[in-house]
């Protein structure tokens, strides 16, 4: 596991990289930056599983911040004294918040989300932030038509018919969608429940959803059960 | 209060303009003068009466003499100079009750008979009016009450408005200008109706109308400028000039005409006011609307009322006016008063809140956490510290201006708490501090907040902050320095602390002051310079 600390107080910064050697003991390699710049320069040239964010580095704006890192592959979990701005965090594509000042219990309540595969359920996301040629584009869940899973990336295919490309995983992504909106299909797509028009039994046994685009997308065997059940 | 008095005041002037009760003819004046004794004859023809109660007769003329009324003495004014004996001089104006039997309609003939020692070089002139003798004892009954309520109004203006003046921390011009335009016009009316009160010998007749035209003269002269300080037009003095050149000419042109001088001196008064109130009605300034309808209002009265009376009513109508001026002064006042106490409060509040905002609170919780898991020992230091800039901050909050020292003591107690947070060495050093010197709380601190968020700790592990204090004869100056390397900024160039910083100053010390923050090669500087 490879933790990235950016925390300008030093203190807290120690305070989280100790609990995290706790939790995660041997297979861990953790790098703490003070400032933003910095921690930008390593995501560059390293990579990250997951990232502790403080939103507010030296008076900097923490949420320029948050757009810039929940675009990135990895998880981020933001650690802040500004719990008014948790909701926000969250319709951005965060995995936790967890408000100052934390104990271990909290800490590690967060770093379980890393693994279990369940779902945020109610985490609110709104948006889903794409960085293309250097910007960071928001894009409203709402947009979504289906996700499709490529590789260490995804590919969001929108209502527009556009496509854009995010940098986490879909299983990533599916922690992240509310469970109510967004259902996991297949091992490589995920899809919008609106956008749902009927689910077909081919011949052969297969399953597939009708979208209302008209697109034909397979059902995997193990899920039909599930989607079935929220469609009802 | 003021409406009321208006009331009453027109109401009496309806009592006071009565129709005529008498209808006569009266001959003038048959004066024969072989020295300074003198025989004066009037022939009055009574047309007419509408009142049952006596008759009554007024005389005007100068000297001391025995009236009689169809050959029948009635009274006597002064006592008339006879030899070895010296005149005493009556009053310009007396009056006589004539008898029931010879008060009948018809010709009645007047004789006044007496000496004038003094003022021979006035042309003489004898009047005998008769009118109802209750209506000659009540006319000036009528005439006072009316003078003294407008009279005892702007006493107690002049007086108030005196006060005002003299106990107000924000001295203005006006209100001293309306205080002593109030006294100015209270004297003017007493002047005016001290005939009424008090026996002026006829050789003292033009001395309360010098008086009054000298009155009325300043008066001419202090109502402009009041409204040209109030409306701030621009060449006071050259304008000032100009009128007060007018005045004079017509005093010189005129000398001698009493009545006449004075009414050109109002007119003078009418238009450099109107002149200056037009200026202020282009440059659209408060009031001036209704003060202009004001003089249109006073003029018409001035035209169509019996001289003293329009006189004095156009005087109060434009006083009325400008009392309106000093109240939308006052609450120009009171705004501006209300906005400093806003300042003020809010001021307080961002003070407090600095300490207590959540983001502060929950950064050094989790920090204290910390120490507490860590190193219990430090951490009930750490608890020390905070509570100390607490208890600096709660003594502060409510203060507009602290000593210096407590400021530094407040910095001093931030930085141990901020120690125990970014575990940085903070060095604090002050040279040149005067203990007597007060600031307004918590702008170092402020900029020991923005050193410590935006240095970079240089040579290893600490950033040292330098206060310094130079007291020159124009100026007073802090320096505050801090030796670290600085982080780029993004965004906005002056936030929140910048703009508490320059309203504290603002509210303490108003424009005499200059704030500037700066880097330099090794730091950044702040330099806040007040002047004396």
């Amino acid at each position: 596991m490879k933790i990235l600390i950016i925390e300008d107080e030093a203190r807290i910064a120690k305070r989280l990289a100790r609990m995290a050697r706790v939790y995660f003991e041997q297979q861990l390699t953790l790098t703490v930056c003070d400032t933003l710049s910095k921690g930008l320069a390593f995501i560059e040239h390293s990579s990250v599983d997951v990232l502790l964010l403080d939103l507010n580095l030296n008076g900097e704006d923490g949420f320029e911040v948050l757009e810039a890192m929940v675009a990135r592959p990895f998880h981020t979990i933001i650690v802040s004294a500004y719990t008014d701005k948790a909701i926000t965090a969250f319709s951005y594509g965060v995995l936790d918040f967890v408000p100052k000042p934390f104990d271990e219990g909290r800490l590690f309540q967060a770093f379980g989300r890393l693994n279990t595969k369940s779902k945020i359920s109610d985490s609110g996301l709104k948006y889903l932030a794409v960085r293309k040629g250097g910007v960071i584009k928001m894009i409203e869940a709402l947009q979504l038509n289906y996700i499709k899973g490529a590789g260490i990336y995804s590919e969001l295919h929108l209502q527009d018919g556009n496509q854009e490309l995010h940098n986490k995983s879909l299983d990533a992504l599916e922690q992240l969608l509310p469970s109510g909106e967004f259902v996991r299909i297949h091992r490589s797509y995920i899809v919008s429940l609106k956008q749902v028009k009927k689910l077909m039994i081919e011949p052969g046994g297969k399953y597939a959803v009708h979208l209302t685009d008209g697109r034909l997308l397979p059902v995997g065997r193990s899920r039909y059960k599930q989607l079935r059940s929220k469609m009802i | 209060m003021q409406k009321w008095r208006i009331f009453l005041f027109l109401q009496l002037i309806v009592l006071a303009a009565c129709h005529r009760d008498i209808r006569y003819d009266a001959s003038d004046a048959v004066i024969s003068q072989p020295d300074t004794a003198f025989t004066a004859s009037v022939q009055i023809d009574l047309l007419e009466k509408k009142f049952s109660s006596s008759l009554g007769l007024q005389v005007h003329s100068f000297g001391a003499f025995v009236v009689y009324w169809d050959g029948i003495r009635v009274g006597q004014n002064g006592v008339p100079a006879t030899t070895g004996q010296p005149e005493v001089p009556g009053t310009e104006t007396s009056y006589y009750q004539i008898p029931d039997k010879l008060s009948g309609l018809g010709k009645h003939n007047v004789m006044i008979r007496g000496t004038q020692k003094y003022l021979l070089e006035t042309e003489r002139n004898v009047m005998a009016k008769p009118e109802s003798y209750l209506k000659m004892l009540r006319q000036p009954l009528i005439e006072l009450s009316l003078v003294n309520l407008m009279a005892g109004a702007f006493l107690i203006a002049a007086i108030y408005y005196t006060f005002l003046f003299a106990n107000s921390r924000h001295k203005q011009r006006t209100t001293l200008l309306f205080a002593q335009i109030c006294f100015l016009f209270f004297t003017l009316l007493a002047m005016e109706y001290l005939k009424y009160y008090i026996d002026i010998p006829y050789t003292q007749f033009y001395t309360r109308l010098i008086i009054v035209g000298w009155l009325t003269f300043a008066i001419a002269v202090l109502i402009p400028v009041y409204f040209a300080v109030h409306f701030d037009v621009p060449h006071k003095l050259p304008f000032i000039g100009i009128l007060l050149a007018a005045l004079v000419s017509i005093y010189i042109l005129k000398y001698g005409h009493y009545d006449l001088t004075a009414h050109l001196y109002s007119l003078a008064l009418w238009i450099a006011s109107v002149l200056i109130l037009l200026y202020a009605l282009i440059k659209k300034q408060r009031g001036s609307v209704l003060v202009l309808c004001g003089f249109a209002v006073s003029m018409v009265i001035n035209q169509y009322m019996f001289y003293d009376f329009g006189l004095y009513i156009a005087f109060t109508l434009i006083l009325l006016c400008i009392l309106y001026l000093q109240t939308l002064g006052a609450k120009q006042l009171e705004e501006a008063h209300h906005a400093s106490l806003l300042l003020s409060s809010r001021l307080q509040l961002e003070l407090i809140k600095k300490n207590i905002q959540p983001h502060f609170l929950r950064n050094t919780l989790t920090s204290l956490m910390d120490w507490v898991e860590e190193s219990p020992a430090q951490g009930v230091l750490f608890i020390q510290a905070l509570s100390q800039e607490f208890d600096v901050m709660n003594e502060i909050a409510e203060r507009s201006l602290i000593p210096i020292r407590q400021e530094i003591n407040l910095c001093r107690h931030h930085l141990s708490v901020m120690q125990f947070r970014k575990e940085v060495t903070y060095i604090w050093e002050d040279a040149g501090i005067q203990d007597d010197e007060v600031i307004p709380p918590a702008i170092i601190h402020t900029l020991l907040e923005n050193g410590i968020t935006h240095g970079i700790p240089s040579n290893g592990s600490s950033i040292r902050f330098l206060l310094t204090f130079l007291h020159a004869d124009t100026h007073k100056q802090y320096t505050f320095e801090v030796f670290a390397e600085n982080r780029v900024r993004s965004g906005r160039k002056s936030g929140n602390g910048f703009r508490y910083i320059e309203a504290r100053l603002k509210e303490s010390y108003g424009d005499r002051w200059n704030f500037t923050s700066e880097p330099f090669a090794g730091g950044w500087r702040s330099i806040i310079r007040i002047d004396l």
